[in-house]
This record gives structure tokens, C-alpha cells and sequence, in this order.
């Protein structure tokens, strides 16, 4: 293989990184990626370093001068979860591993990646309706229960993604999201008496709780990417609590209104 | 029977449709749907003999990884695309939840119980993928050594 340019390989596999890490890949999948792109052009020495926060990666070549180390830090500002760009970027790596592509192509094959489109709205609405439903039925609703819950997460679907794409923070928008679920769950209990306003709940989140988030803070930790770990469980608790803040509002306030307890 | 009949259907339901909200690709919709309804029968199946729900979050996950995995070499995309959907009804996400508004409840002993059982539950999860994970890679290695 030809020699590269060493700045413009280290961008661009800062750039496959930025991607993947966005995008809700694990920190050392990124890693990996990050370090096979450059050592797949025979530099000796690379480092990546990265955290659900940030990426830092240094280059060196064999010699004396002192001038060719470089080291970049890239920022990650939000994180959501397509996964469809870490399989894109995943199989652009091994491409770019085994084949002899030049740099200015894989850069603009990975801004082809970066600029995929998510599934439409109302077919991620649909779906997450879906889901919800199903949820309650996995955990003893009845049939209900699972139209309920399916109208509710319709509406939260929406509206998370409309205040995260108005760039409001993640606790404003969830717990608006808590909000509507609490508030929705208790007008269909009002239409039906065989809704129950806590599976519909349940069921209606379950499109915003952070478990996997929490599950992936936890394998994190267990392979030693100590820093990442915390930060993404802090993430998860802070989901969990403006959900809980908006659920509980609304059902604090019912409760007042009309009597009753709330757990 | 007809009950975890009825079980696998709704929990692949539930991961395909989660599977959408994670952006999978469209190939890979109806396999991480299949890989989470085998992790739900699975702990739906263990949790009934044993009655704990950490085991069978265990074995469920460790069931998720192996499809995810026969998946992952079979379709050649990183495994992360089919267990992440398919945890998803396993994962403790509405106990967290339930932690959260425990607390906001001036309820600790609640919320103590609520959130050692999500550790545990997140701890079983993980651990089960990072065994698949590790194995994997083990096999792997072997299989670059034994055949080059």
C-alpha cells in the first residue's frame, strides 16, 4: 500500500469514530475501529482514547522527528441511538481494511453514512406505539390496556423527537415526555374502566427509560472503561429522574384531586 | 402453551418495534426481532422453575447474544444491531424508573429495593453479553491461529 497522508488519515478516522460514537456505539468498538483504520496504512504507533463525551487519538511514525506526532480530541455534544450508521460505518471499516481506497473516497463515503436519513416520523411513531402496546401485554395488560398505550406512546414518540430536534436538554424533554404519559393514561382510564392508568404508564414510557442505557453503563465498567461506565450510568439516572419528575407531578396532582395512592 | 405462544409473539412485536425506534437496518428488523422473543420465552421459561428473576435475566441475555451472534456472522453486521433491540424487554428500565419516583416519593426503603434489583438485574444482563462478547473473540483469535 502507498503512503498516506497522516493528517488527513487521522481526520478521517476521527470522523468514522465521531460517527459511530453519536450514533450509540459501545466505547471500544470505537476504539477498535478507530485503530484499524490507521494501523491498516502501517502506522506504528496509534492510541484512541474515547468516552461517551469526547475522543482523543495520537499518531506517531518510526523515527526521530518530532514533528509528525499528531493528536486530535474530537467533542461529542449529543448521543442518540441509529444503528444503522454504526453497521454502515462497521462495514465501510472492513472495506477500507481490506481494500486499497484512497482518503478523499472514504471521506466521502463517510459523509454519505452521516447523512442517512432515520426512518420517517410517523413510521417511528407507529412503532414505537407498538412497542408500547406490546409492553404492557408482556407485563399482564389486557387488550386495553395495549390501545391505550399505543395512543399514548404515539404522542410521546412525537413529541420527544420534536423539543430533542429544537435542541431543549434531555430533561426538559423528558419530562414533558412523563408528562404526556401521566396525563394521557389518566383521560383513557376515564374513557374505559378496563384501563388501568398504571400499565398503560408502564407500557408508555417504556419508549424513553434509559435500561439500555443503564445495561450498557454496566458493560462499560465490567470491560474497564471505568470513565464511560459512570458517565453513561449518570445519563441513565438523570432519564429515569425527569420521567419520574413528570409522571409524578401529574399523578401527584390527581391524586390530590380525587384521593388515592400513588405507588 | 397457547400462553408462551401468545408471549413470543408480543415480545418479538415489542422488539421489532423497538428495533424501528433504534434505527436497525431494514434487513436486520425481523432477526433482532427473533432474537428478543427467544430471550423472552427463555426467561419467561427459567423464571417459572426457579422463581429468580436475576437467573433468568442471565440466561435470557446469554440466549440473545448467541442468536445476536449467529446473526452477526451469518448477515456480517456488528452484533450490537441485534442485542440492543432484543434486551430490551429484559432491561430494568421501568425499575429505574420506579427507583426514581420512589425517591421523589420520600420512600428510600422502596427505592433501595427497586434500585438493588435493577443493579442486579443490569449486572446479570451485562455479564451475559460480555461472556458471548469474550467468547466470541476468543474464537475468533483461535480460528485466525488454527487456519493461517
Amino acid at each position: 500500500m502507498h503512503q498516506v497522508n497522516q493528517k488527513k488519515l487521522l481526520v478521517m478516522a476521527l470522523y468514522a469514530g465521531e460517527i459511530m460514537l453519536k450514533n450509540g456505539a459501545e466505547t471500544y468498538r470505537v476504539e477498535d475501529t478507530i485503530i484499524r483504520l490507521c494501523k491498516s496504512r502501517k502506522f506504528p504507533f496509534v492510541e484512541a482514547y474515547a468516552t461517551p463525551t469526547g475522543i482523543f487519538i495520537s499518531v506517531d511514525n518510526d523515527g526521530e522527528d518530532l514533528n509528525e506526532m499528531i493528536t486530535y480530541v474530537k467533542r461529542i455534544q449529543s448521543r442518540s441511538i441509529n444503528l444503522n450508521k454504526v453497521a454502515e460505518v462497521n462495514s465501510f471499516s472492513r472495506k477500507f481494511v481490506d481494500e486499497d481506497m484512497s482518503l478523499e473516497e472514504a471521506m466521502a463515503q463517510l459523509k454519505a453514512i452521516d447523512q442517512l436519513l432515520p426512518y420517517p416520523l410517523p413510521m417511528e411513531a407507529f412503532f414505537g406505539g407498538i412497542a408500547s402496546g406490546f409492553f404492557t401485554l408482556l407485563f399482564g395488560g389486557n387488550h386495553f390496556d395495549l390501545v391505550g398505550a399505543l395512543i399514548t406512546s404515539i404522542f410521546i414518540t412525537v413529541s420527544v423527537n420534536k423539543f430533542s430536534k429544537l435542541g431543549l436538554n434531555s430533561f426538559l424533554t423528558y419530562t414533558t415526555g412523563g408528562f404526556i404519559a401521566a396525563l394521557s393514561a389518566i383521560i383513557f382510564s376515564y374513557l374505559h374502566p378496563l384501563i388501568h392508568v398504571d400499565k398503560v404508564i408502564i407500557g408508555a414510557i417504556m419508549v424513553m427509560v434509559p435500561g439500555v442505557a443503564i445495561t450498557n453503563a454496566v458493560r462499560d465498567s465490567i470491560s474497564g472503561d471505568l470513565v464511560s461506565g459512570l458517565s453513561r450510568g449518570a445519563e441513565a439516572l438523570l432519564i429515569a429522574t425527569s420521567i419520574a419528575f413528570g409522571v409524578g407531578f401529574v399523578l401527584k396532582t390527581w391524586i390530590y384531586l380525587t384521593g388515592g395512592r400513588l405507588i | 402453551m397457547i400462553f408462551y405462544i401468545k408471549q413470543f409473539f408480543y415480545a418479538f412485536a415489542c422488539t421489532v418495534g423497538f428495533a424501528v425506534i433504534f434505527n436497525t437496518p431494514k434487513s436486520s428488523l425481523i432477526k433482532s426481532g427473533l432474537a428478543g422473543a427467544f430471550g423472552w420465552s427463555v426467561y419467561l421459561i427459567i423464571n417459572q422453575f426457579t422463581g429468580s428473576i436475576v437467573l433468568s435475566s442471565f440466561m435470557a441475555s446469554l440466549c440473545i447474544g448467541f442468536v445476536g451472534e449467529i446473526f452477526a456472522i451469518l448477515c456480517k453486521n456488528p452484533i450490537t444491531v441485534y442485542i440492543i433491540p432484543g434486551i430490551v424487554p429484559l432491561v430494568p428500565g421501568f425499575g429505574l424508573y420506579n427507583t426514581m419516583l420512589s425517591l421523589l416519593e420520600k420512600e428510600p426503603d422502596k427505592a433501595l429495593v427497586y434500585g438493588s434489583e435493577v443493579l442486579m438485574i443490569a449486572i446479570s444482563i451485562a455479564g451475559a453479553l460480555t461472556i458471548v462478547l469474550s467468547v466470541n473473540s476468543f474464537r475468533k483469535k483461535f480460528t485466525t491461529k488454527w487456519f493461517n
